[in-house]
């Protein structure tokens, strides 16, 4: 699924991100990315949709080489990736319903499969009562669980969130790690970067612990394991 | 691309017009004033160019002669030109033909010659026809130096004089044109910009759920493209309807003026003129999403 070796990043301003990274992710993993502020997370999950391209090593995501791949191969790499932001990014004149369906219009999926499809993602994510409320309507909770629906409408392999409870209230938050275990459970495969101690602690998932761009821990049903 | 994708790409780029409603209107008025002046010049161009071509390919001298010769004189002229080389065909013009002609020419204007009263200031003459207009300069050359002969004359200055003007007003407008183009391509490359601006959210959106770069490319392009078009739609209905008039108007006044036909001609200078706003147009979102959205 997601296979790095030897992966460093070192952004055009000079700064290093990442540093000689090597891990494999296979499919229907659950895998918790943890580290302090600047450690390399967020440039980690970039990778993975090739928001930021590895400044050397090798990266390969469901089959696909990031470092020879071709600038019109993108939207493809990430049909096959569901991504979800701390920010939401719903588009706020479109309502719930037409928020997850752009997911699918543009990517020209069949329309009769479209209706069904974004109604069965709704009912997942609990939000079939409020296909017509408009983002401003919604609590936080509710804008992630529309984000979260439109990352896995289109079936991908990966889900890939970069702190996704980060505005979010305790309980609010184990909602919506409900959510992604259930889609974990269907054997998409999940990475997601958190600051969330307590959640890693309970969910006892693999934990991958980066510190200065470097791989500290890997370990399988692991632990936050340390205070920020 | 499926047609329902072409359904949802419209209708993007109408709500974007109209959300800019004052940059639509300043682009679309831009377009129109900057092809209706293209479309102008090409008129007066291709038309100069039309008279001038036709005025060279007459193979005809008129040859004034002078006043009060003998009719035996004007017999030894006629004779002589017969016997030059190329010479087709010659035929006597006298005085009081030439004023008949004239009046005919005139129309109801016929008031003009009133001034003239009894007098009749048109002078004998021979129409000389050629075989081939190469000849007609070598035969009026030789035919001026006659005796008896005011001159001949085969308009070689006029004709020369429309091509000299034909070429400066060619390169006056190639200049002001290129200007034109210019300022047109910078405000519909502005209009877009402010639509790329508006939609930076959902292009970012777009990106991250897979759209391709030409889905993404299309709304905007064809947004620019419409804007050329309804642009040179406008001008070209100016144009069309003004044409007609105006040449009825110089028919009326320049009877002898040879103007180009309104059909086809002016439905090709309508299709020139779409063709070159709509390029434009989709020239203008070019540079625009090149700057703005990296796509
Ligand atoms: N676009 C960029 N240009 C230059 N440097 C960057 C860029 N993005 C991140 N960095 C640098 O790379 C390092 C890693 O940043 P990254 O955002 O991956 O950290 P993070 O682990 O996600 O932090 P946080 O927990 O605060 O989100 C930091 O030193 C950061 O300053
Ligand atoms: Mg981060």
């Amino acid at each position: 699924m997601i296979h790095m070796s030897e992966v460093s990043k070192v952004y055009e301003n000079g700064s290093s991100a990442l540093n000689n990274i090597n891990i494999d992710i296979e499919k229907g993993e659950f895998v918790f990315l943890v580290g302090s502020s600047g450690a390399g997370k967020s440039t980690f999950i970039k990778m993975i949709f090739r928001e930021v391209l590895p400044s050397k090593g090798q990266l390969i995501i469901n089959g696909r080489n990031i470092m020879t791949m071709k600038e019109e191969e993108v939207p493809y790499l990430r049909r096959g990736l569901g991504i979800v932001f701390q920010d939401y990014r719903l588009l706020p004149d479109k309502n719930v319903y037409e928020n997850v369906a752009f997911a699918m219009q543009v990517i020209e999926a069949p329309r009769r499969e479209m209706q069904k499809r974004v109604n069965s993602v709704l009912e997942l994510v609990g939000l079939r009562d409020k296909l017509k409320s408009l983002p401003s309507q919604l609590s936080g909770g509710e804008q992630q669980r529309v984000a979260i629906a439109r990352a896995i409408v289109n079936s991908p392999m990966i889900v890939i969130a970069d702190e996704p409870t980060g505005n979010l209230d305790p309980d609010t938050s184990w909602e919506i790690m409900k959510i992604f275990e259930r889609i974990n459970k269907s054997g998409t495969t999940i990475v997601m970067a958190t600051h969330d101690k307590t959640i890693v602690d309970a969910m006892k998932k693999r934990v991958i612990a980066i510190e200065d761009g470097c791989i500290i821990r890997d370990e399988v049903k692991g632990a936050y394991g340390y205070e920020d | 691309m499926k047609i329902r994708t072409w359904e949802y790409f419209i209708r993007e780029v109408f709500v974007s017009l109209k959300r800019n409603s004052w940059m639509t209107f300043a682009s679309i008025s831009t377009v129109a004033l900057s092809l209706l002046i293209l479309g102008l010049f090409l008129i007066i161009v291709l038309n100069l160019n039309n008279m001038a071509t036709s005025l060279e390919s007459q193979v005809q001298i008129n040859v004034y002669l002078k006043d009060e010769l003998s009719d035996k004189k004007m017999e030894d002229i006629g004779q002589k030109i017969k016997k030059l080389p190329g010479v087709e065909e010659i035929k006597f013009v006298s005085k009081k033909e030439a004023m008949e002609r004239f009046k005919e020419r005139l129309g109801d204007q016929q008031t003009l010659l009133t001034a003239l009263g009894e007098s009749n200031p048109l002078p004998n003459a021979f129409e000389v026809k050629l075989r081939a207009p190469e000849q007609v300069k070598a035969a009026a050359n030789l035919i001026n130096e006659y005796e008896g002969v005011e001159n001949a004359k085969f308009g070689q200055d006029i004709i020369d004089q429309l091509f000299e003007l034909t070429k400066m007003i060619r390169i006056f407008g190639f200049i002001i044109i290129v200007f034109l183009a210019l300022a047109t391509i910078f405000i519909i490359s502005n209009t877009i910009r402010l639509t790329v601006f508006a939609r930076r959210k959902e292009i970012g959106i777009m990106k991250y759920v897979g759209a391709t770069d030409w889905f993404i490319r299309w709304p905007f392009l064809m947004e620019g493209m419409v804007l050329g078009l309804l642009g040179s739609a406008v001008a070209t209905f100016i144009l069309r309807n003004s044409y007609g008039a105006v040449v009825a108007k110089i028919y009326d006044t320049l009877t002898f003026l040879p103007l180009i036909p309104e059909q086809p001609f002016l439905n090709n200078v309508s299709i020139l003129m779409v063709v070159v706003g709509t390029a434009i147009g989709a020239l203008g979102s070019t540079i625009s999403l090149k700057r703005f959205m990296k796509v």
